[in-house]
């Protein structure tokens, strides 16, 4: 059930009563404080963000009209590209919306193609299960993958390179990605709209954990919740830089995410040419307030654009959309209140 | 007693090893994975990495692929892939297994004996025995069922005098899901009871191989009525019929195999190298066991 906010709460960037603040944040408050963590060489000022927020009810719909739209509206420039897309898909609960859509992967991958796109493929490393096969097929994403002739790459498996880190969130000094993410010409960012007990939220940027190889780093990615789970979305954001994001808000989780949070209909799709503007304008959707999202405000401090007054907004009037998902509990290293 | 799948005999049930003439011909899709150096990778074309190189000198019982984990052990006696600061050593328990008796073994085990996970606090969110500790993936980091399970695995076939055997036994007591079965590393979160999965449950089932009957007989109980939900996966049936091979469940096995067999005559496990290792392993090639 959807549960619309109103115009002032959205403006304020927060449900009232839900601003979701990372308790486990305070390392992060303190880096704050420091100088930056940064090679400037490699992360320009950023510049101005493009977000368009669409309407979308169900799955069955003319999706991928609506993605075309979303992605002309944002001027997304695929043309020539060999594409990867990154959605979520952690792992497969019939009953519960955990993963990115399936019938709107494969929405996107018409509406890239039409763009311009010589290549789209689908990639992801479950960060839970091990069994990418029962995961890629119990979910139906084999089954539409073929139906639009579009492959899908276990990036769990695939072959990796040694990455220098740019930026000090953690200190692992370097990552090790797959090939088909560094090699795309673009990446492009597909989360669900969800909460996370952890992070406080999953979207574009925390997304890109199941970017890392579960067979370098453990499963769920355990070298990374060790690092600093807030630091590493930071610094893998910073070595993957997805060009584009497109959050999957029709049917989002709520409570207590990633796994086993409550579906919501949010209605929603968002599509940005910057991953942290997107996800400061799908924070604010969700009715929470991006500025209490460490990561996500650190973030617009180099990887991206966090300040609404430089986002521009497409598409429709996001006000209209919003919604209020009920933060993640108590207790889970996430404050809610 | 020979049964027909696809126009193509195997026997029922299967003794140890099974049939050579096999009619699914997994061996061979490892051997395909096998790299000049006599090391696996996870995929075709990929270098050489300790978890399917263990796998597939396992499963096919190769001598290159042994020299291959010889070659890459470490000094202190593991297989690990090292990253940043980090030591994903996961990968010994398996080591140890596939190298056969012998030194490097025995330095492989004296390696996981020494290896022991971070101790995590029980909190309100995640309430854990914290005596309760088995083997990380990464060296310094808490502990997840699968690495413990390898390395119980390899401790009880090849030194089951070790007292880590106890605390491997402990940590499966504790984190055993309500019902049977074990997820990833933890029974609750937040207050949520976590659901047990084929692939954790039955990799665990192998390692735990007489050590709780009790615990063993649950988790058996439960891998029984949930394997079929993900059947789509080959790490889940393979390593299924590898944990219904080691506790003598035939009939189980048997299901589990005619179910493994056509999927990987369907879709060759993606070419998964584990997967195809794992599979290869349950289907045709001895477990390794011992006395509990």
């Amino acid at each position: 059930m959807s549960r619309n906010i109103d115009r002032r709460t959205f403006l304020r960037g927060a449900a009232a009563g839900s601003a979701v603040a990372l308790a486990g944040g305070l390392a992060l408050r303190a880096l704050r404080q420091q100088p930056e963590r940064w090679e400037e060489a490699a992360f320009p000022s950023p510049g101005d963000g493009r977000v368009a927020v669409l309407a979308a009810s169900d799955y069955d719909g003319p999706l991928e009209a609506t993605v075309l739209d979303g992605l002309r509206a944002i001027g997304a420039d695929v043309r020539g590209a060999n594409v990867l897309l990154k959605p979520n898909l952690v792992e497969f609960d019939p009953t519960t919306a955990v993963n990115t859509d399936p019938r709107l992967i494969a929405a996107s991958v018409l509406a890239l193609r039409r763009l311009g796109a010589i290549s789209v493929r689908v990639g992801e490393g479950p960060g839970h299960r091990r069994d990418v096969q029962d995961v890629v097929t119990r979910s139906g994403l084999a089954d539409v993958l073929a139906e639009v002739d579009a492959s899908f790459v276990d990036l769990n498996t695939a072959a990796i390179r040694r990455v220098r880190l740019r930026s000090r969130y953690t200190d692992l000094g370097e990552l090790w990605l797959p090939t088909p993410v560094l090699d795309a010409d673009v990446v492009v960012s597909m989360p669900k709209m969800k909460t996370h007990h952890w992070a406080g939220v999953t979207l574009s940027l925390k997304n890109l954990f199941g970017t890392l190889p579960g067979r370098v780093y453990g499963w769920p990615k355990n070298i990374l919740h060790w690092a600093g789970i807030e630091q590493s979305i930071l610094d893998i954001a910073g070595s993957v830089r997805p060009a584009y994001a497109i959050i999957d808000g029709i049917v989002g989780m709520e409570g207590n995410g990633p796994i086993s949070g409550v579906p919501i209909e949010a209605g929603v799709l968002v599509f940005a040419d910057d991953p942290v503007a997107a996800d400061a304008v799908g924070a604010s959707l969700m009715g929470f307030d991006p500025e209490q999202i460490l990561y996500l405000s650190e973030a617009g401090r180099f990887l991206g654009q966090a300040d609404r007054s430089r986002i521009e907004q497409r598409g429709e009037d996001p006000e209209r959309l919003a919604s209020s998902f009920a933060p993640p509990p108590r207790g889970s290293g996430v404050t809610a209140g | 007693m020979g049964r027909e799948i696809g126009g193509i005999e195997y026997t029922v049930p299967f003794t140890e090893p099974i049939v050579p003439e096999m009619s699914i011909d997994t061996a061979s899709l490892v051997a395909r994975l096998q790299n000049p150096d006599g090391g696996s990778g996870p995929r075709l074309g990929q270098p050489s990495e300790p978890e399917p190189t263990a796998l597939a000198a396992l499963a096919l019982g190769d001598e290159r692929a042994r020299t291959w984990l010889a070659e890459h052990q470490r000094e202190d006696g593991s297989f690990a892939t090292v990253v940043g600061p980090y030591v994903n050593d996961s990968a010994t328990g398996l080591g140890a297994l596939a190298l056969g008796p012998g030194a490097e073994r025995e330095r492989a085990l004296d390696a996981l004996e020494s290896s022991r996970a971070a101790s995590a606090d029980s909190t309100a969110a995640i309430p854990i025995d914290e005596s309760a500790i088995g083997w990380a993936w990464t060296r310094g980091t808490a502990s997840w069922v699968e690495p413990t399970a390898r390395a119980l695995w390899a401790l009880r076939v090849a030194r089951p005098s070790s007292t880590r055997v106890a605390d491997a036994v402990s940590f499966f007591r504790d984190r055993e899901c309500v019902g049977g079965g074990w997820n990833y590393g933890n029974r609750e979160v937040l207050g949520i009871d976590l659901p047990p999965f084929v692939q954790t449950t039955a990799i665990s089932l192998v390692g735990l191989s007489g050590l709780d009957h009790d615990l063993e007989a649950r988790g058996l109980d439960t891998l029984r009525s949930m394997w079929r939900d993900e059947a789509t996966g080959g790490l889940s049936l393979a390593t299924a019929l590898a944990a219904f091979r080691t506790h003598g469940a035939t009939a189980d096995a048997r299901e589990v195999r005619i179910e493994l067999e056509h999927l990987i005559v369907e879709t060759e496990l993606l070419g998964d190298g584990v997967a195809l290792a794992w599979a290869a392993l349950a289907l045709n090639a001895p477990m390794p066991t011992g006395a509990p």
